[in-house]
């Protein structure tokens, strides 16, 4: 049976050997020819065709060699002659004797040359290609660096900054899952496209770097060296290092700096060359841990057992102990990132310059205003022209549905925030010696993308709280009979024109009597104020309070959620705290969708017109008589449902002459800003609707009290009240 | 194949499409297709004819070698000439490839005139 395949495989061989109408091999052919031997290979185990198979080995490894290039075709076509007519002679003598007379090694070792992989620097200087990948490179590094194509380098950093940001989430999720193929590989891709390109456009550092992370993971993928926290920074370092110099080419295109930055990656490239030599090192450390924790008589050493197996879990098989501790979590971070390639291949997108695109989006700004003037001056005409009314109808169709897409055309998903948030989280885990699992929860969210940078700030400060002081140390954990390693949380998703923002931990949760404590410390609240709990959390926002018991390189210094609170404001946002003791703390942020529109109350004060943010407004009303009073040294006061609280007149801060001066036959908005409530005093509502954005430009942008101004449905410009500045305002006018 | 024929590009990193339109330019190719991954690939291949495939091997979603075994198996597919790129450091993986019928490789960064050698090769044996 055997020897038949084997005689049709060499019949094959040869048959297609005398077709050859150069005296040369093609690949596709030798690809032939290859699998037709891999036939004959596999008969190793039977004794009478051991030899001819042998000979069929030799004759494959000679192939692959000549596909490689390390011989020439023309070597390659004589040897390969020879071994055919090798293989004929051996199958024809079994064929009639029952065994083979003719030995394998006389051929094998005429072979020998051409099979044998020759030394590495030997290897480098054949083949037509390799010669040209160094000639390349060396010829321009003696010429002045020169940008030969800036439209194809301005991609390249584009989309080279982008596949870097992919890095960071992947790199996450292969920590979590070391032994995942699938998240070595999708690390390893980013650094390989980045240094193929960067071959062609002679960006000799940057293709070297990438070069050597990429040989790294490629080592890692394997499996000669482990995929341990070391290895996830020494990738994390170099991907940032990457990101610096390709970053530094916009400069070069600029005319900023005449040559791309040189960084100094010299030490980066010794830990990577390090990693041979030390593949385990992180295991001892934690092995360590567990030693002292046993010695200290905190754990027994079954617990000890426990945790360590769990704590080698992290550096080492991370994927099966999730598995068995959560089996949907390991199959969510999965899936999500299956959802994430499929979309890389569904859509179909094109680059656009953002200052393109912001104009565009202002214009479409204009056109509605332009268009809500036109048709109330259609209204006013009070015209009966119905072609002309369903006209305008349908035109205002379009307009509105023109600023929506053009609004979403801006929207870009949140991942690559949270990514970097997760990024620091697990930084600051590592650096404070906790242990820490990050979730992430709707990273498909859009927000406008001006909006991005503006909430990196306030986020940062809320993660580092959260792993700071929200989350204990492993120790505490497991002594409170919470599983060692801490959950953090990020999850975004829309709500009205919100987007909204969690972030969560599994830590001990907000103190109330320490808050309280701090905050009379502290002299910012008095000994016997009742508080309900939202008040107590909301203490934390005051400025200079800090209830960490220890103060670390990164927070704690009594800065923080003040300026958090701060930024959200400006931002027109909300921050709400919830938390149990003992069992975590959930901050939950509320940011409009986009800064270039505002929901708003539209009052009028006399003939005036201002627009108050509706994230600020907790109610409106109209007062009586008796909620009215005056207070020596706090002016005028209203009671509002038990609370007493300041009134502020806001015909009095902009100098207008209103319809109504008693508070009780005008309107009151209660307005909350920086941690204080007032009534402003306001003659009318006239509607709540979204208005755009303009910025009073020059020398009127930083007027207090007012953010911008809003040029309305009649044509006529409103005023967007600035809560805060508004209430300074009012404040010195009392004094 | 001449210069009207059409090529197809598949590489999920759009600069270095970019990179291989222009050399193809050069060497006088102007009807070229690009697809981001094997699976577009295999669809674009599908919808139209094209007369030359040049595909990078470390792509998401499908490898161009499961493209390259995909377009073999294809009854309609299986005569279109198929041009691997490939990395110096992963040259090795090469002989994959060339098992499951890759006409050639290419190893990055090449120029304009190694492009069309390759090319010119590739074609000569179909003619």
């Amino acid at each position: 049976m055997n020897s038949d395949n084997v005689i049709e495989n060499i019949n094959k061989i040869t048959s297609d050997f005398l077709l050859l109408d150069t005296l040369s091999i093609e690949i596709r052919m030798a690809g032939k020819f290859l699998n037709s031997l891999e036939e004959i290979i596999a008969l190793d185990k039977d004794p009478v065709l051991k030899d001819l198979s042998r000979v069929a080995k030799g004759i494959s490894v000679m192939l692959e060699n000549m596909i490689l290039e390390r011989l020439t075709p023309g070597e390659a076509y004589e040897a390969f002659e020879k071994g055919i007519s090798v293989m004929q002679d051996m199958s024809e003598d079994i064929l009639a004797t029952g065994v083979c007379r003719i030995p394998a090694d006389q051929y094998l070792g005429a072979l020998s040359p051409f099979i044998d992989a020759p030394p590495e620097d030997e290897k480098r200087g054949e083949g037509i290609q390799e010669t040209h990948e160094s000639e390349i490179p060396s010829k321009e590094e003696k010429a002045e660096f020169k940008i030969q194509d800036e439209s194809l380098m301005k991609d390249f950093i584009t989309e080279g900054l982008e596949y870097i940001g992919e890095i960071e989430i992947n790199i996450l999720n292969l920590e979590q899952n070391p032994d995942n193929k699938e998240y070595i590989n999708a690390v390893f891709r980013p650094f390989h496209s980045i240094k193929g390109v960067a071959g062609f456009l002679d960006l000799k550092e940057i293709r070297d770097l990438s070069h050597d992370l990429e040989t790294l993971l490629d080592r890692a993928r394997n499996n000669e060296i482990n995929v341990n926290p070391d290895l996830i920074d020494v990738v994390l370092e170099g991907a940032d290092l990457l990101k610096e110099m390709i970053g530094s080419l916009n400069d070069v295109i600029e005319g900023v700096r005449s040559e791309p930055a040189i960084v100094n990656n010299s030490e980066l490239r010794k830990k990577i060359a390090s990693f041979s030599e030390e593949p385990l090192k992180e295991e001892k450390g934690v092995k360590k841990l567990g030693t002292i924790l046993v010695e200290d008589g905190v754990i027994t050493t079954e617990i000890l057992e426990k945790s360590l197996q769990k704590r080698t879990g992290t550096s080492k098989k991370i994927g099966e102990t999730l598995i068995e501790e959560g089996r949907a979590n390991s199959k969510q971070v999965l899936n999500a990132l299956r959802k994430q390639s499929r979309q890389i291949a569904d859509t179909n997108t094109i680059r656009v310059d953002v200052k393109k695109l912001d104009d565009f989006v202002d214009m479409i700004g204009e056109l509605v205003i332009t268009h809500s003037m036109i048709k109330q001056n259609i209204m006013l005409l009070k015209s009966d022209d119905r072609k002309l009314m369903s006209d305008i109808s349908q035109l205002s169709g379009i307009t509105s549905e023109l600023q929506r897409t053009s609004t979403s055309l801006r929207m870009v998903p949140i991942r690559q925030t949270f990514q970097r948030m997760a990024r620091l989280a697990r930084d600051l885990a590592r650096n404070a010696g906790k242990d820490l699992e990050i979730q992430m929860v709707g990273e498909d969210t859009e927000i406008d993308r001006n909006m991005v940078e503006e909430i990196y700030n306030p986020l940062v400060h809320m993660v580092r709280n959260a792993v700071d002081h929200g989350l204990e140390s492993s120790e505490m954990r497991i002594e409170t009979g919470k599983p060692a390693r801490g959950l953090l949380r990020l999850k975004a998703f829309h709500k009205g024109g919100s987007i909204i923002i969690e972030i969560s931990d599994d830590g001990g949760g907000l103190c109330k009597e320490k808050i309280l404590g701090k905050a009379r410390d502290k002299g910012l609240i008095s000994g016997e104020d009742e508080f309900s709990d939202q008040e107590i959390y909301r203490l934390l926002f005051l400025p200079g309070f800090s209830t960490a018991e220890a103060v670390t390189d990164v927070s704690g210094r009594g800065v923080g959620m003040d300026v958090v609170k701060q930024t959200v404001d400006t931002l027109r946002g909300k921050i709400e705290i919830k938390s149990i003791e003992g069992e975590g703390t959930t901050f939950t942020i509320f940011f409009p969708l986009t800064m270039a529109i505002i929901d708003g109350m539209i009052v009028r004060v006399g003939s005036e017109k201002y627009i108050i943010p509706t994230t600020a407004i907790r109610r409106l009303l109209r007062p009586s008589k008796e909620n009215y009073t005056r207070v020596v040294g706090k002016g005028e006061m209203l009671n509002v449902m038990g609370d007493l609280m300041p009134l502020l007149r806001l015909h009095d801060v902009f100098e207008v002459t209103p319809m109504y001066r008693n508070p009780w036959d005008a309107l009151v908005v209660v307005v909350d800003a920086g941690n204080r409530s007032k009534c402003v005093l306001v003659d009318e509502v006239l509607e709540k609707g979204e208005v755009v954005i303009k910025s009073l430009g020059g020398d009127f942008k930083n007027v207090k009290g007012t953010s911008g101004g809003a040029i309305l449905g009649d044509g006529n410009v409103g005023l967007i009240i600035d809560p805060e500045g508004l209430f300074e305002l009012g404040e010195g006018q009392i004094l | 194949m001449n210069n009207d024929s059409k090529i197809l590009i598949v590489d999920d990193f759009a600069t270095m499409r970019k990179v291989i339109r222009n050399l193809l330019k050069q060497i006088g190719y102007e009807n070229i297709v690009e697809a981001e991954d094997g699976v577009m690939a295999l669809a674009e291949l599908r919808n139209q004819k094209i007369e030359f495939v040049i595909s990078d091997w470390n792509m998401p979603n499908m490898t161009g070698l499961e493209l390259l075994r995909e377009v073999r198996a294809d009854s309609n597919l299986c005569k279109t000439p198929f041009l691997m790129i490939t990395a110096e450091s992963l040259k090795e993986n090469v002989v994959e490839a060339v098992k499951a019928g890759v006409d050639n490789y290419i190893v990055k960064p090449f120029t304009a005139e190694i492009l069309n050698e390759k090319i010119g090769k590739i074609v000569a044996k179909y003619q």
